[in-house]
């Protein structure tokens, strides 16, 4: 699951010089996710995990890192 | 008339008004004038008057007050995105050559200008200060922007250029005192003109939105409700946040009654899902380069939306005087908010006042008589609400030793608008891991290339110049 968010994240939403040293627990935040990145990223989480995400947890504790994102799908799947 | 008259008028009559509140923090409007007259008489002491003064502060009260303290002293105020990395600050610094740089606690380790720089948090009141009157023509702000020479360019707007945007929209949009408007416009970028401005002359209250909010959706629309907010000027991206996963539908925002959007094109689906969770709130679309802030607005009609159909800029706002060059297409804006000139290098180049300013933008007029926007003539792009020159990052980029040369153009991004992609040609052998970390501490986030190609040649048209529309093809996916 990391693997695919850290592709879609990389790909599509902020460049790093360099993915590979980009560690799980980086800040996304500061490393330019923004509004509208979020808003593609919870898509994308949607279709691709089959969770759905309450939009009153849409909040840097759970999208500041792909493992802060990664226990907040777990938390939602079935 | 200058830009602080509006504000002095309701300090005079209701001076216990609120003004700003941050965080737990607010302040009335004589709080207010205290705070900034000890900023304007310091800067007095410092014979500023006719300078350009920077300031490097967090938006906010503070900040607030540097700028009308500036302007009470006759200066000129520059706000630094303190976002952007501190070789792009130094840069600007270096290009405005500020009188002095305003901030708050010691100098940071990182800038050049280290003689400039005065903190002004703990300034001693000056209750004998008395305001000189201020010139209408003088430079009320130098707002930096990306620059097409690969070099940041400040728009240098008048008192009188300023105030007139100001005043109309505080009466176009029908502020008064009962107002609460959110703040959440950087003061660099030209949206904070109306927080600033047409809010106080109003007697209105400003509340700086806490900036994390940005990322909790459904947090930014319970502290709209708390606040009370009536009236909000932010750009699409955030109000199609708010729409798609605000749960505007549980939280009844029933003061909110004007919300102006600008900066960027708002998507038509996300604008019509906003209208319909929104139906009490007037929507407005406001257009314009930082150069006449705004010459062209459209009020929201909610039953002409359609979700494949871009909305208007519409109708001159401003008593702006439009027209489209026959030839090109583009629009020409003769407009009493148009700025005076450039600064650069420390001084104003200002433009002569006789021509219409030549916005760049392709536009036309459609059935309804109402102004309709197509794109750049030239290469600027827009990322994330932000006008970013696709030179100024070739610029960056080319400084490299381990560069031959580079091309940067916009990808069609479906939520930021463009986002900057670059194909670059290394002198030997492929580098892009030596060069990235250069490009992070030069360029701020949203000029960040999202996609990189690294080829051994760019495609050339036959005159030799690069072939901008054929390095769009080579991103696409096979």
């Amino acid at each position: 699951m990391k693997q695919q968010l850290r592709n879609f994240v990389f790909q599509e939403l902020i460049f790093v010089a360099d993915p590979n040293s980009f560690s799980d627990d980086e800040d996304l935040i500061n490393a330019g996710l923004d509004s509208m990145g979020i808003m593609r990223l919870i898509m994308f989480i949607e279709s691709q995990f089959g969770v759905t995400l309450p939009d009153v947890e849409i909040d840097p504790d759970n999208i500041g890192s792909f493992n802060a994102l990664e226990r907040w799908i777990v938390s939602h799947q079935a | 008339m200058d830009l602080l008259a509006g504000f002095n008028h309701q300090c005079l009559s209701a001076p216990n008004r609120l003004a700003f509140s941050e965080a737990e923090r607010s302040i009335s409007y004589q709080q207010f004038q205290q705070g900034f007259q000890a900023v304007a008489a310091f800067l007095e002491q410092q014979a500023c008057a006719n300078s350009c003064i920077a300031l490097l502060l967090e938006r906010g009260i503070l900040a607030a007050s540097a700028v009308y303290g500036v302007l009470s002293a006759s200066a000129s105020y520059l706000p630094l995105d303190i976002k952007n990395p501190p070789e792009r600050l130094n840069l600007i610094i270096e290009d405005a050559q500020p009188r002095l740089i305003l901030g708050q606690g010691p100098c940071p380790a990182w800038l050049n200008a280290r003689d400039s720089w005065r903190d002004i948090s703990q300034l001693a009141p000056a209750p004998n200060y008395t305001p000189a009157p201020l010139d209408p023509e003088a430079i009320a702000a130098i707002l930096y922007t990306s620059g097409s020479t690969g070099r940041p360019k400040g728009v240098a707007l008048t008192h009188r250029a300023m105030h007139n945007f100001a005043d109309w929209a505080r009466l176009t949009f029908g502020l008064s005192a009962d107002d609460r408007i959110a703040s959440l416009a950087p003061f660099h970028f030209d949206l904070s003109v109306f927080d600033l401005f047409s809010s106080l002359a109003a007697g209105a209250s400003v509340h700086f939105m806490p900036a994390q909010l940005t990322l909790a959706p459904t947090r930014l629309s319970h502290w709209l409700q708390t606040q009370e907010i009536t009236c909000w000027y932010t750009v699409p991206s955030l109000l199609s946040f708010l729409a798609l996963k605000g749960d505007l539908a549980n939280t009844t925002l029933p003061k909110l009654r004007t919300l102006l959007f600008a900066g960027e094109v708002f998507p038509s689906a996300q604008l019509i899902r906003l209208a319909e969770q929104l139906p009490q709130v007037e929507l407005y679309n406001l257009f314009g380069p930082t150069e006449t802030n705004v010459c062209c607005y459209w009020p929201v009609e909610r039953r002409r939306l359609q979700a494949d159909q871009p909305i208007p800029i519409g109708i001159p706002a401003c008593d702006a005087k439009l027209q489209i060059d026959p030839e090109t297409g583009e629009l020409l804006v003769d407009c009493p908010n148009n700025f005076a000139g450039y600064w650069q290098n420390g001084a104003l180049h200002r433009i002569s006042t006789d021509n219409a300013y030549r916005s760049g933008d392709r536009v036309s007029l459609n059935e309804f008589g109402e102004y309709c926007y197509h794109g750049r003539l030239d290469r600027m792009l827009k990322c994330s609400g932000y006008r970013v020159e696709p030179a100024e990052i070739e610029q960056i980029i080319r400084q490299s030793p381990l560069v031959e040369d580079c091309a940067v153009i916009g990808l069609p991004d479906p939520t930021s608008g463009q986002r900057p992609a670059a194909v670059i040609v290394f002198k030997a052998a492929h580098q892009l891991a030596q060069l990235l970390p250069s490009l992070k501490t030069q360029l701020p986030h949203y000029m960040q290339p999202t996609k990189v190609l690294v080829k051994e040649h760019l495609p050339r048209l036959s005159n030799g110049k690069i072939d901008y529309c054929s390095l769009a093809t080579l991103f696409e996916k096979p």
